[in-house]
């Protein structure tokens, strides 16, 4: 048995964009069991971008779970794009999680945006300005609530959703000078809490799609510009019992 | 001076200007577009959701830095369906 897992972030959607992913899309309840999106679904982060993505992403015949993005937090109306989500059928998480019956078996689903930070030996530490202390503690919470949503799942192959990375290895491609905004070593440490079987994220447009955990999981940077598709497929079984 | 050109290759004070530009403007707001001087002028390369995107792009960059030579290798990403799946036993 076989629980098949479509992902793509990145998606930056307004209006120039409503059409371009659909007959991708529309293809979806033949070869998926859900559609995970890594955050940046929007330009702004505006109710009228969410709107867009309501209508390119809504209504695919297989479910939809997602996390947010930096790009989607822009203006300040992460109510209202959430809403609009939610309102369109779209599961958002964030420190969160969703079990799913699949017909391979029970799918669990925690996710969060996640945040920046640096990954180990080169990271920002929890010390001096309140600027910087600030700054790391979000990387931190952010982190701990993947890992308890993680850990609350009762499933049969567990995924964990962000935007933020949680390993350098898929961000190979970018500029080294950049890799503390794009993701924490401490949220690999959350997936690493827990069983889980597929890490999927977004954010670094130049990375690489493959990398693991330094516990073992398999890491996948599903941002658009890397994946140049408008998805892709995970087909994830023998972790079944 | 930072933003001035005056015919001379472009400095980091300018690379840094139209990365800021393009990040922060609201008609842009791209964060993959890499910018590589040559002694000659400005390469923008990248990949963004739509050709109206793309365009901007080199409105504004060119509409800041009017005396500046700019090439563009800025592609529009592809949404057709994957063709193959990734195993993941």
């Amino acid at each position: 048995m076989v629980i098949r897992i479509a992902a793509v972030g990145d998606v930056h959607l307004d209006e120039d964009v409503v059409g371009r992913f659909r007959p991708a899309l529309e293809e979806l309840p033949d070869c998926a069991d859900v559609l995970l999106l890594a955050g940046d679904l929007t330009r702004h982060g505006t109710e009228s971008e969410a709107r867009c993505v309501a209508q390119e992403f809504g209504d695919l015949g297989v479910p939809v779970i997602t996390v947010l993005g930096n790009h989607d937090h822009q203006c300040d109306q992460v109510p209202q794009v959430v809403k609009v989500l939610e309102d369109a059928g779209i599961t958002v998480l964030e420190g969160t999680g969703v079990v799913l019956e699949c017909s391979g078996g029970r799918l669990g689903v925690a996710g969060v945006k996640g945040f920046g930070g640096g990954f180990a030996g080169r990271c920002a530490s929890d010390f001096g300005e309140p600027e910087m202390k600030a700054f790391v503690q979000t990387t931190k919470d952010s982190a701990d609530s993947l890992g308890a949503a993680l850990r609350g799942l009762d499933c049969d192959l567990l995924v964990a959703l962000t935007h933020y990375s949680p390993v350098p290895d898929t961000l190979a491609g970018e500029p080294l000078e950049i890799y503390p905004f794009l993701g924490c070593y401490q949220l690999g440490q959350a997936i690493d809490s827990a069983p889980t079987a597929l890490a999927l994220h977004g954010h670094a447009h130049h990375g690489t799609e493959r990398g693991t955990t330094p516990g073992g999981v398999r890491v996948r940077n599903v941002a658009h510009p890397v994946i140049k598709q408008a998805y892709s497929i995970f087909h994830l079984g023998d972790h079944l019992e | 001076m930072t933003g001035q050109h005056g015919g001379a290759p472009p400095d980091e004070y300018v690379e840094a200007e139209i990365q800021s530009m393009l990040a922060e403007d609201p008609d842009v707001a791209e964060q993959g577009i890499t910018v590589v001087r040559r002694e000659r002028g400005l390469v923008l390369y990248g990949e963004v959701e739509s050709p109206h995107r793309r365009e901007e792009i080199l409105r504004r960059v060119a509409e800041r830095f009017p005396d500046l030579p700019i090439t563009s290798d800025i592609g529009v990403i592809r949404t057709q369906a994957p063709s193959q799946v990734e195993e993941l036993p």
